[in-house]
């Protein structure tokens, strides 16, 4: 129970970026997994995956229904590097926690489409491989590989856009 | 074989996640160390991969866990449900309740002959409870046949007395002094000529003040005055 906690709710935190509405739903996802739980079959992959792909659907729905109030945040997409860092601090509790590069690749996170964002999550944060995800996201290994190609050149273009550099 | 940075860019994830094979491992590099846009990109996303595989395991909070079993499965035994739980009990319903019940168990176990300035333990086995309770029920039921008895008796008696008193109406005016409304107040004798015991009685006191007069002249006059205003 409390790994798989966890698991979901550093997944949900990486895609909103937003430790409360992490926390709601994750509390969603078991929720939903409890009473979805007798349509479970276990030939469709472990546990795991299958509450991956139940918490996946819930993020697109959050996506979807919080676009609206995300239209402010594409204008400070276009802010310069200072003003994000400012945004991101904005939190202190979490900036000191992740580091400055962590903030910086946390924030260029939450700038991904979500069809790349959850990919990068789910491979390179949760370590899933290429199968599990294409359980996932119910898609073609061929548009798993090609997702998190371009999610994370995106996140290392952003990245730049950011003033972060390679050292 | 020299590759395009189209070609370079679709790959870069299998060559960072090692997954070309020598010829193709060949090529990428050929085309990076010799292209000044992928070059970038390269170091870029490798640093960005960095970043990436350092970052974290956020903790969820403590209480996320006991929020998601409460929505879940119900009620959870925590620490904190149990203050919550205890704090409860201090309302006055519950007070009563265990109040009554204390009561209740108090007066079983004296009924049963518990003995509570020594308590033993051999005193709540079932047959020391039995044998207890069984003596006590017929002591109280013996009480109570006595006490009703006794009532019988008395009430018999009473009824005797009733119905003697209703044979012979005029025992009861001779046993019981009557007031008389007509008595003038301080007056002792009675005055009636129709009752000759207290007009004997009067008598007898008459014969005592003239001895006691007989006997102390001096206060003679005085007797004699208060007798005789």
């Amino acid at each position: 129970m409390r790994r798989h906690t966890r698991r979901i709710f550093n997944i949900c935190y990486r895609f909103t970026g937003n430790r409360t509405e992490a926390e709601d739903l994750t509390q969603d996802v078991f929720l939903r997994v409890y009473r979805t739980l007798p349509s479970y079959r276990s030939a469709h992959g472990g546990f795991a995956t299958w509450a991956t792909s139940v918490t996946r659907n819930l993020l697109i729905d959050h996506y979807r229904r919080t676009k609206r109030d995300r239209v402010t945040d594409s204008l400070d997409d276009a802010m310069p590097v200072v003003e994000t860092k400012e945004s991101v601090a904005r939190r202190p509790d979490e900036q000191a926690l992740l580091g400055e590069l962590s903030g910086q690749v946390q924030s260029a996170l939450t700038r991904l489409s979500p069809e790349l964002r959850e990919a990068v999550i789910l491979r390179d944060l949760q370590q899933l491989e290429y199968i599990e995800i294409q359980r996932v996201l119910a898609v073609p290994e061929g548009t798993v590989k090609s997702r998190i190609n371009r999610g994370r050149i995106e996140l290392a273009r952003i990245l730049q856009q950011m003033g972060v550099r390679p050292s | 074989m020299t590759w395009t940075c189209e070609q370079t860019e679709a790959r870069l994830s299998d060559y960072l996640d090692g997954l070309l094979d020598p010829a193709e491992w060949s090529a990428f590099n050929q085309h990076v160390n010799t292209c000044e846009v992928c070059a970038p990109l390269v170091a870029g996303v490798a640093h960005t991969l960095g970043g990436l595989y350092a970052l974290e395991q956020v903790e969820p909070p403590p209480q996320l866990e006991t929020a998601i079993l409460k929505a879940t499965v119900g009620v959870v035994r925590t620490k904190y449900d149990f203050w919550v739980w205890l704090r409860g009990l201090q309302s006055p319903r519950f007070v009563y309740s265990a109040v009554s019940v204390t009561a209740t168990i108090v007066l079983l176990l004296t009924a049963t002959g518990f003995n509570w300035r020594r308590p033993k333990l051999a005193d709540l086995s079932p047959a020391t409870i039995y044998r207890n309770a069984d003596s006590t029920i017929h002591r109280v039921y013996a009480h109570s046949v006595k006490f009703v008895s006794d009532l019988r008796v008395v009430y018999e008696i009473q009824q005797a007395i009733n119905e003697n008193q209703q044979q012979n109406p005029g025992l009861r005016e001779e046993t019981i002094p009557q007031s008389s409304p007509k008595k003038e107040p301080g007056r002792t004798d009675n005055s009636n000529p129709s009752s000759p015991k207290q007009q004997n009685r009067a008598n007898d006191i008459s014969k005592r003040l003239e001895v006691l007069a007989c006997e102390f002249p001096i206060l003679s006059g005085a007797l004699v005055d208060r007798r005789m205003p």
